[in-house]
């Protein structure tokens, strides 16, 4: 007989201590006399019985917490030698998704698994551990079953034939399940299943997206390969493929390139984004690829602003703003609505006059506003301001980097109009800037604020304008929902199904028997000394 | 394994305060029976036609047809037989129980039982011609002294008796060696009546009439303690753990009048009596807590 817990025979200390709980209390005073019969009878005819100790209780006592607690250490027979645990390593990498005929790898191998699993021996414990992508472990029941593991994909990154090694034991067997890919050996431990998964894959290595977002053109650039083996003489040395790009667009697109073996090459693409946004879809299709995951990429692309663009001048002012806004919706696929109670705008241009933007606390409100010579409060103390000159412009703004603004003239400025913020443009007064324009960074917004009508400069005149307008808008939605998650590539030592171990099949080895628990007879004679104890005084 | 018992150290029974009453007590007035020193057979004792009435008992088997008394048949219906006492007994015997058990009590009752034997034997020795001490299990278990000028003599050999454990049966042989003939009073607790029944008959038998003697003691009655007590027989050595809570203290009241009634049966069924004195205080002896001892010592020699 052996034990499992054998650390629970400690409790067996208890029993001095039940010896001397099961003694009877001692008698507070002592007392002699010359009529015991006396007390005895007197006992007798009252029907009590002096309080004595017993042996034989304290003997069955013993017995139900001596079977107790080995029932605890959980004893048993051990059945007849052999492993009587079964770990098996399942890879579930990328390159398991391959199909062979109609099913993939992994699929096979998992059905090989139920159909061998449910042969073994129900007392032997199955542990099975997925190993690629996600690491999962199953045990029992939803072992044999295969229960929840999943579809193939991600890297190897264990080592099978290191952990064969580690896991296998005397009492434990391994059995590995693996088509080989991308290792250099096969485990030479345990059993062994190899799944044939080879064969051509085409692959796209990498995606790079250039985002002009809020702006609807986007371009891409895909790394594609192809691996296609061992030259023979009968295969053509380049395979033609095509790269079909379709989804959230304007206008799905499809490029024709013929590719040669393990050679990367970059295709690039420019999009027009649908302004709804969805699933941008990049397929690479080569013919008799039986991998077919690894060709396919989807981002995600959010959808576009719909810039709803108000504008809103002075009378004084000329027509400079509402051609300005016409200009600027036409060229980001946006609207200009009209400036009416109830009606939302996402941009405002408003050239010269007043524009309550301003708390009286002085803080600014949040809007996506482009102010020309605009007072943002009533009781701004403006004042006109003549010719400023010289100017001079950031060369490190985002609103004027790489622009030329050297032909900017202002005819009238006004002061005290312009919040805090970044300037961009500014007034030369010696060592002294003094500022014409500013950008006001609001977190998910920002509002651009220039210190003169339109009408008052010949900003609308200049080449840089349009860009000058297009990068205020740009800036005033931020980049906070511009970010497009490019999925990780395929690990690289999932893509060519060529570069994979070989070996023989191993089958599993005979399993030991079953051992015989003892703890419940141990559970029933302690309840049987513990009964047999209740009808003894 | 037997547990060790204290028993009560054995203090000097007759304390300076006794010693005083002493003389008092003996030079009362009063007769005392006693018996005769010289040897008669017991059986002609005990036929004897003359000598004093002192009662009737039932009459039994084997009993001399001719002390029947047909006057108190007549009267009765039933068989008594006439129980006579001779004038001439000039002794007495004392029988001392010196078993451990005599320890029990507070004070213990052989305090008592000694002073008891020391004023029984200083009455014989002033009024009679002598008192023989029967002490089984002491040194010299048969000491005889005459004279009054004795009494110092026999009170240190009342001091020196040891605790010793004997029998009835053993003290009834010593007695009748020592010619215990006539009168003799047996000062012990009669715990178990059944013992000393054998050897009061015994005793009758050979003629000598017994007066047993009982000290009390505040446990004769009822459990003094309550709670949770080991009870010893430190005679037996034998012991019990009781819990004392109101019924059992009630119960035992009962049984000990039980045993009361037995040992009055077992004495009137031998044709004796027994006295239950109750001693009081040790340390205060009275004059007048032994004036029933010699009330009754008259009594009996009436």
């Amino acid at each position: 007989m052996s034990l499992v817990e054998p650390r629970f025979l400690w409790a067996l200390c208890i029993l001095p201590l039940l010896w001397w709980l099961s003694q009877p209390p001692k008698p507070q005073r002592q007392l002699l006399s010359a009529h015991l019969a006396q007390w005895q009878l007197a006992l007798r005819a009252l029907g009590r019985r002096p309080p004595r100790g017993s042996w034989l209780r304290f003997l069955l006592l013993s017995v139900a917490v001596a079977c107790a607690t080995l029932a605890a250490a959980r004893p048993f027979v051990p059945g007849a030698s052999g492993p009587d645990k079964l770990v098996v390593l399942l890879d579930a990498s990328a390159s398991m998704a391959a199909r062979v005929g109609q099913r993939s790898a992994f699929e096979q191998a998992q059905a090989q698994l139920r159909s061998t699993l449910a042969m073994v021996p129900a007392h032997v414990d199955v542990t099975l551990l997925r190993c690629g992508g996600d690491l999962r472990r199953r045990h029992g029941v939803a072992a044999r079953q295969c229960n929840d593991l999943g579809a193939a994909g991600g890297a190897l990154d264990v080592d099978l034939v290191q952990l064969a090694l580690a896991t296998q034991t005397e009492d434990r067997v391994v059995w590995t399940l693996t088509d080989g890919q991308g290792q250099a050996r096969l485990p030479d431990v345990g059993a062994l299943t190899l799944l044939d998964a080879a064969g051509r894959n085409a692959v796209i290595r990498a995606v790079r997206v250039f985002d002009e977002w809020p702006l609807p053109t986007l371009k891409l650039e895909v790394d594609v390969a192809v691996y296609n083996g061992p030259g023979t003489d009968s295969e053509p040395a380049a395979v033609p493929a095509s790269l079909q790009v379709q989804g959230a667009l304007a206008a799905p697109q499809r490029l024709e390139r013929s590719l040669s073996s393990a050679v990367v090459e970059t295709m690039q693409v420019s999009l027009q984004r649908s302004s709804a946004g969805g699933e941008l879809v990049l397929d690479l299709q080569v013919e008799g690829d039986p991998l077919a995951e690894d060709n396919r990429v989807a981002l995600p692309l959010p959808p576009l602003p719909a810039p709803r663009i108000a504008a809103l001048a002075d009378p004084e002012a000329g027509p400079f703003a509402s051609v300005a806004a016409e200009a600027l919706a036409d060229e980001v696929g946006g609207e200009v609505v009209a400036v009416e109670s109830g009606s939302a705008a996402g941009l405002l241009l408003v050239d010269g006059g007043f524009v309550g933007l301003r708390a009286a606390d002085g803080e600014l409100a949040k809007r996506r506003v482009l102010t020309f010579g605009t007072r943002l409060s009533e009781d701004v103390d403006a004042q006109p301001w003549l010719s400023p000159s010289p100017l001079d412009w950031s060369r490190t703004s985002e609103l004027t980097r790489g622009l030329d603004l050297s032909e900017l003239r202002i005819d009238r400025a006004w002061r005290n109009i312009l919040p805090a913020g970044e300037a961009f443009l500014w007034w030369v007064d010696g060592d002294r800037q003094v500022p014409l324009g500013v950008l006001v960074d609001a977190g998910e917004t920002a509002s651009v604020h220039l210190a003169f009508r339109l009408e008052d400069s010949n900003l609308p005149l200049l080449a840089a304008f349009p860009q000058l307008l297009r990068r205020s808008f740009v800036r005033s939605y931020g980049a906070a929902a511009a970010g497009i998650g490019v999925p990780e590539p395929p690990p690289a030592r999932e893509r060519d199904l060529f570069a994979r171990a070989v070996g023989a099949d191993r089958g599993l080895p005979a399993f030991g028997g079953e051992d015989r628990g003892l703890a419940r007879w141990f559970v029933a004679a302690g309840l049987l000394a513990l009964a047999l104890r209740s009808f003894v005084r | 394994m037997a547990r060790t018992i204290t028993l009560p150290a054995l203090e000097d029974p007759f304390s300076p305060a006794f010693r005083a009453l002493l003389p008092a007590l003996l030079a009362t007035r009063g007769k005392l029976g006693a018996g005769r020193i010289e040897r008669i057979r017991a059986r002609r004792s005990v036929l004897s036609q003359s000598g004093t009435f002192v009662g009737h008992r039932r009459y039994e088997r084997g009993d001399d047809l001719r002390h029947i008394d047909w006057s108190a048949y007549a009267r009765s219906g039933e068989l008594f037989t006439k129980q006579l006492e001779e004038d001439d007994r000039r002794a007495v015997t004392v029988m001392v129980d010196l078993s451990s058990s005599m320890l029990v009590g507070t004070p213990p009752r052989r305090l008592a039982a000694l002073r008891l034997a020391a004023v029984l034997g200083g009455l014989a020795l002033a009024r009679l011609d002598g008192v023989s001490i029967v002490a089984p299990g002491a040194s010299h278990p048969n000491q005889r002294f005459a004279g009054v000028g004795q009494l110092p003599h026999l009170l240190d050999y009342l001091k020196k008796l040891p605790v010793a454990t004997t029998t009835p049966g053993e003290a009834t042989a010593l007695a009748l060696q020592a010619e215990a003939i006539g009168r003799a009073h047996w000062i012990s607790d009669f715990a178990v009546p059944s013992d000393f029944a054998k050897a009061l008959l015994g005793l009758r038998r050979r003629g000598v009439r017994v007066t047993g003697w009982l000290p009390t003691v505040p446990e004769d009655e009822a459990p003094q303690a309550g709670g949770y007590l080991r009870v010893m027989d430190p005679e037996t050595r034998q012991e019990l753990a009781v819990p004392v809570d109101h019924a059992f203290r009630e119960e035992m009241r009962r049984q000990l009048q039980v045993l009361g009634r037995q040992q009055d049966r077992m004495f009137v069924e031998a044709g004796s009596q027994l006295w239950r004195w109750e001693p009081g205080d040790p340390e205060a002896p009275r004059l007048s807590n032994y004036l029933p001892v010699l009330a009754r010592c008259e009594r009996g020699h009436k």
